[in-house]
């Protein structure tokens, strides 16, 4: 019996999981200045909000429909900070979003209170991080998680607000074999500037890196000692880290932060789950077609005599489901000749 | 829908279609891929060069046909399939034909206006639609069928004949088991019409996608045997393939409620103002839609599309 479909069976079918990895660089060129309005002195890539909690970084002027959102930026401090103060600018807006993101991505201890961030992300002592600029990455360059060992940050920590020096570069290193995994909110690890060594007290750590998440979280002392800014296009600087995070709003913060930003790169994650379908061919099936152009007054124009091998050409596969519904559809970019001397397995992969 | 790189390796584009998102969405199991199917919409046979000087050359241009990405549209892929049948020595296949020899069973071509009516099987929508002309249309015009009551008899319904249409082999032969549609797989827009039976079989769709397009999977007693014999061209042959003949497969079309009830699809899908010329008379004020129904034989994929215009007397 002639037949145009053919039964996928149990050895047909497998399933696979593929990591798939992008890398992405983000120039500080794109965080701050490409898209600086001169005449309106903003930044037209960035995105601010009436309640001033955060500013959110575009890789295009966002009024663009071309604009992609590539990460928010904050900053904020625990209540514990000796730099809370009610007379603070945005004092319980700084202490609002440092809990928030530490009720998220650190938890609750065993008394139901919010924890710090931890320097070594050991909850049971040592340094805390109690001041940090918040960089929340989305999920459109993060995808399903940030690849562990892969990222690195570069901010210049001192000089001029004309010329900034000293560029400082914090890396997740060790973390492809080494990282955390007491936070309720997935794998993360330790920031170290290239130089440390990570040192057995706990020390030397200048952030954490939340994977799943796409957070990452800088101590602000790793701009201690210096002044910082400044916090617009060549406007004021800040005499220090300290006197922004005090006496200006989170945005003049998160503006000081970006002129200072030099690059960042990392690479993201996707997992891909497939299901592969072997389409098999066997040297009797799929010979001839129902192509109109296969016959001419009902004779194939393939062959001249019926002792010819029919000949076919393959350049599309589709999936089917049990009702003859065409569900999937997979193409080849050149034709697969087929004929009664030869099989194909052609391998279809859908990920999902 | 752009060509794929063919400069490398061989590659493959898969992608779901339309109906395979809606499936995985409803999330009811519906999703199961069970079978698969080999197709060559894009090859023209006829660059076969079954006279070139080497055998190697005989697809050379076929060889070299760029391959279109996938698209997702489900009614759009997948239009020829390959066809597997163990026997090498096959030199004809048979093909699906309309039998329009018979006066129930030709399209309408000059009944009426022939400029936007030529070659078209009619559905007339609702019963006043095929009022006497010039109010409606009226039941005499070649290839009408009365959608609002399509087992009413004295009137037109689709043949389709399945067989070996050449003048190289008599019909005198049946046609090889093997290659026989005993089932026919129909498509018709389901916002329009649906299938039945001349003689009131009203079978049901299997599915309908998620372009609104019916199928219905059809066999006996809506599909018979052809046992004539008779030669084509002969005085008062009633036959079509010239060959080995198959199958038939006789169906009408039935309006949907929604055209009978309503012109809204006549606006959206269609024309209105539209003006008949029937015996000489304008008869106005009617809707049209121009569709077609797909038919293709089960077994050896072979597939027709027939001109259809629903037509309605607007209100």
């Amino acid at each position: 019996m002639a037949a145009t479909f053919k039964a996928l069976g149990g050895n047909d079918t497998t399933t696979t999981r593929t990591l798939l990895h992008e890398a992405i660089p983000l120039t500080g060129t794109i965080v701050s200045g490409t898209y600086f309005l001169e005449s309106s002195d903003t930044q037209t890539n960035i995105k601010r909000y009436g309640h001033g909690m955060w500013e959110s970084v575009y890789d295009y002027p966002y009024l663009s429909s071309s604009a992609n959102h590539i990460f928010d930026l904050t900053i904020g401090y625990s209540a514990q900070s000796n730099l809370s103060g009610a007379a603070n600018m945005q004092n319980a807006k700084k202490i609002n979003i440092y809990n928030q993101m530490a009720q998220v991505l650190v938890g609750f201890d065993e008394n139901g209170l919010v924890r710090r961030f931890d320097q070594d992300g050991d909850h049971s002592g040592g340094n805390k991080i109690n001041e940090a600029f918040f960089i929340n990455y989305a999920r459109l360059l993060t995808k399903d998680e940030i690849k562990k060992g892969s990222y690195n940050i570069t901010f210049y920590t001192a000089g001029t607000k004309q010329v900034p020096t000293t560029p400082v570069t914090f890396a997740d290193h060790g973390a492809a074999t080494t990282y955390k995994t007491n936070s309720p909110a997935g794998d993360y690890s330790i920031l170290y500037t290239s130089s440390a060594t990570p040192r057995a007290d706990g020390t030397s750590g200048k952030g954490l890196l939340y994977y799943q998440a796409g957070v990452a979280v800088l101590t602000s002392s790793i701009f201690l000692n210096n002044p910082f800014g400044p916090d617009n296009q060549y406007d004021k600087q800040f005499s220090s880290v300290r006197a922004c995070m005090t006496g200006s709003l989170i945005t003049s913060s998160c503006e000081a932060l970006r002129n200072l930003w030099r690059d960042n790169n990392f690479s993201n994650t996707t997992e891909l789950n497939s299901t592969v379908y072997f389409c098999r061919a066997n040297h009797n099936e799929f010979n001839y077609s129902s192509n109109p152009t296969y016959l001419s007054s009902s004779k194939l124009v393939v062959k001249n005599v019926s002792d010819d091998a029919p000949v076919s050409y393959v350049t599309t596969i589709g999936l089917y489901a049990d009702d003859n519904e065409l569900v999937a559809v997979a193409k080849v970019s050149e034709p697969l000749k087929k004929d009664p001397t030869n099989e194909l397995t052609l391998r279809v992969r859908l990920d999902y | 829908m752009a060509f794929l790189d063919n400069s490398g390796d061989i590659i493959l584009d898969a992608v779901l279609t339309d109906t395979g998102r809606a499936r995985l969405a409803r999330a009811d199991g519906s999703f199961r891929i069970a079978k698969f199917a080999l197709g060559d919409d894009e090859i023209d046979y006829g660059l076969y060069d079954k006279t070139a000087a080497s055998s190697a050359d005989y697809d050379l241009q076929i060889m070299q046909t760029p391959i279109l990405e996938a698209f997702t549209n489900n009614s759009s892929l997948l239009k020829s399939r390959l066809l597997s049948v163990p026997r090498t020595n096959i030199l004809f296949l048979p093909i699906l034909k309309l039998n329009t020899k018979f006066a129930r069973t030709k399209m309408n071509t000059s009944a009426v206006d022939p400029t936007s009516v030529s070659n078209m099987f009619i559905v007339a929508a609702d019963l006043d639609t095929t009022d006497n002309v010039p109010t409606g249309i009226g039941t005499e015009i070649d290839g009408l069928m009365e959608g609002a009551q399509p087992d009413k008899e004295e009137q037109s319904h689709i043949r389709i004949d399945q067989g070996l249409d050449t003048d190289e082999l008599a019909p005198r032969a049946p046609l090889d088991d093997d290659l026989r549609d005993e089932t026919y797989v129909v498509e018709i827009d389901n916002r329009l019409g649906r299938i039945v039976g001349k003689n009131g079989e009203s079978p049901r769709a299997s599915f309908v996608d998620d372009d609104q397009i019916a199928s219905y999977v059809i066999s006996a007693p809506m599909v018979s045997n052809n046992g004539n014999r008779d030669l084509v061209g002969v005085d008062g042959s009633s036959q079509t393939i010239q060959g080995p003949r198959g199958t038939i497969l006789e169906f009408r079309i039935a309006s949907s409620v929604d055209l009978q009830g309503s012109d809204f699809l006549f606006t959206k899908l269609g024309k209105t103002a539209q003006t008949y010329v029937i015996g000489g008379q304008n008869v106005t004020g009617l809707g049209t839609i121009d569709t077609h129904v797909r038919v293709s034989g089960m077994n050896t994929g072979y597939r027709i599309d027939v001109p259809v215009q629903f037509v309605k007397k607007l209100s």
